[in-house]
């Protein structure tokens, strides 16, 4: 019976202790490939490349997921707010959740499964196929080459996505408001614009920026020490989706509580 | 082959251990390379001659031994230091590690192209000059490594190795996988880069024909350490069990 108690309670440790060392290592892996993103050379064609595939071809999916998610939004809240459902509350809530929330979070999710996924299998499967050994006989740091471009490219152009996932979020609210909930246009226009808040904008930029580097940061890190054959790429790959998407969901939260306590 | 090998001494192992948790793959390695010469390493499969060759360019570390590259010791040497002493060698990986992001012309002038800043084109010519030598054709060049058979990414993997002329070649097992023709081709390569540039190579293979070819003295891994060591002439000749199988099981007629 205490065997099972002792075992049990043993298991737990040994898990804390290796989610302990993982966070150790990681954190290591960052500041590394931080410290290679200010040192000379920089692969400007690399780091344009990954910002024609992070940012231009994530947004079709960004885009759509935005633009219903505004018009859900305008939906439930009219549904939601029997008593005062007009103009300015639809336009409001829709406004406020949008870019503080449901822009970054979303865009942050949707790339996180797009981008982290492809980064983490792309650099895994260069670990097990020995590229990455090769790089660094080649001249080249590996963490410079392949991992700093992509981390630059991701915190650029998450930003860029979100402020555009949070035009279209917003318009798809207010095709919602005018074509089914039959509000005034100009009212309506005018709610947004008037209760448009800086603070909103900039809060929702700089968690865009932040899950940037989450998701490259950790796709990458699974990707640089995925194991070795087809399993460890598809891990890798698992690992940093999972991982990034609860990253994104926890950061959000401390990030809109620094911002509005 | 007789040729002129310099007292130089260019690669220099000392009771090198390499263990991985707790097995032991390889103990009390030593050997000297000297400039000019060509060593061959020859050993079962598994025996530990991938992750020799691994130690000595710096991507394993050894348990304990040292590791000298042109009088240096890498193990442990600052990052900065390290790279320096590598840019010196040209490496070929057993599974030939192409970057399959890059064409094949890409891959061969990696290493110049980006430390001599060379222009698209001339890294272009440079590549095809190499090449050439190595029974290629120009148009696979601008095909990536996926697009080209296995024989052809391993000759792109040695292009790749010998591309700006390095100081020290390390093949793994270069020439397994192609034709003999193919083979003995490379195998002239290595003669040529080691008796031309003044280089020194180590070649791993399985090949013994090819050792009789290249190597100016053979060492054998066996049971984790050195089990046997010499010229291909005393080789052809030896005793030792390991030896004899392993040239009667490749090539009856050398023995005789
Ligand atoms: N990264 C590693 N982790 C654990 N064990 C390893 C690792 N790399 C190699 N080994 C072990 O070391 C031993 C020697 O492997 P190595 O690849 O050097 O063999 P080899 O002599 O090159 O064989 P082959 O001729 O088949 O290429 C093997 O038993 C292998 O399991
Ligand atoms: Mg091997």
């Amino acid at each position: 019976m205490f065997k099972y108690v002792f075992n049990f309670m043993g298991s737990i440790g040994r898990k804390c202790l290796n989610f302990i060392s993982l966070l150790g290592h990681f954190f290591l892996f960052f500041t590394q490939t931080l410290s290679w993103i200010f040192r000379p050379p920089w692969y400007f064609k690399r780091i344009f490349s990954q910002i024609l595939d992070i940012g231009y071809f994530s947004l079709p999916v960004v885009g759509l997921t935005t633009f219903f998610s505004g018009m859900v939004l305008a939906l439930q809240t009219y549904n939601g707010f029997t008593d005062f459902n007009n103009e300015t509350t639809v336009a409001r809530v829709v406004l406020t959740s949008i870019t503080r929330e449901l822009g970054p979070v979303l865009t942050g999710l949707m790339v996180a499964g797009r981008i982290g996924a492809k980064m983490a299998a792309e650099i895994a499967t260069m670990r097990v196929t020995e590229q990455i050994d090769a790089l660094g006989t080649l001249g080249t740091r590996p963490m410079q080459y392949l991992i700093a471009p992509k981390v630059i490219a991701a915190v650029i152009c998450i930003p860029f996505l979100v402020m555009i996932g949070n035009t279209i979020g917003i318009l798809g609210g207010y095709v919602i408001a005018i074509y089914k909930l039959d509000f005034n246009p100009n009212i309506y226009l005018y709610a947004t614009v008037d209760y448009l808040q800086w603070i909103d904008i900039i809060q929702g930029l700089v968690k865009a920026a932040i899950f940037g580097l989450i998701i490259s940061m950790v796709s990458c890190y699974f990707g640089y020490y995925a194991s070795k054959g087809a399993e460890g790429v598809g891990y890798a790959t698992t690992a940093s989706v999972v991982i990034s998407s609860i990253m994104i969901l926890t950061s959000t939260y401390i990030i809109t509580a620094l911002f509005f306590g | 082959m007789k040729r002129n090998i310099n007292k130089k001494i260019v690669i220099e192992v000392n009771n090198l251990r390499k263990s991985f948790n707790g097995n032991i793959v390889l103990k009390d390695i030593n050997f000297k390379l000297f400039e000019g010469e060509s060593l061959a390493i020859i050993g079962a499969s598994g025996s530990g001659k991938s992750v020799l060759l691994k130690n000595i360019i710096g991507l394993l570390t050894p348990d304990n031994g040292s590791i000298e590259i042109n009088k240096t010791n890498i193990v442990n040497l600052p990052r900065v230091q390290k790279e320096n002493l590598l840019q010196d060698l040209g490496i070929t990986f057993q599974h030939g590690a192409l970057f399959d992001s890059l064409k094949n012309w890409e891959n061969i002038v990696f290493k110049v192209k980006n430390r001599e800043k060379l222009s698209n084109k001339n890294a272009e010519i440079l590549a095809l000059s190499i090449i050439k030598n190595l029974g290629l054709e120009p148009k696979i060049l601008n095909l990536y490594p996926s697009e080209i058979s296995g024989g052809m990414q391993k000759r792109i993997a040695i292009a790749r190795a010998i591309c700006g002329n390095p100081k020290i070649l390390l093949f793994d097992e270069p020439t397994s996988g192609l034709d003999p023709v193919t083979g003995s081709l490379i195998d002239k390569l290595i003669i040529t880069a080691v008796k031309t540039v003044g280089g020194s190579a180590i070649t791993i293979t399985h090949d013994m024909s090819s050792v009789c070819r290249i190597a100016d003295k053979v060492i054998l891994i066996d049971n984790q350490t050195i089990g046997w060591s010499g010229t291909p002439k005393q080789m052809l000749k030896s005793k030792n069990s390991k030896i004899q199988e392993f040239i009667k099981s490749t090539n009856p007629n050398l023995f005789k």
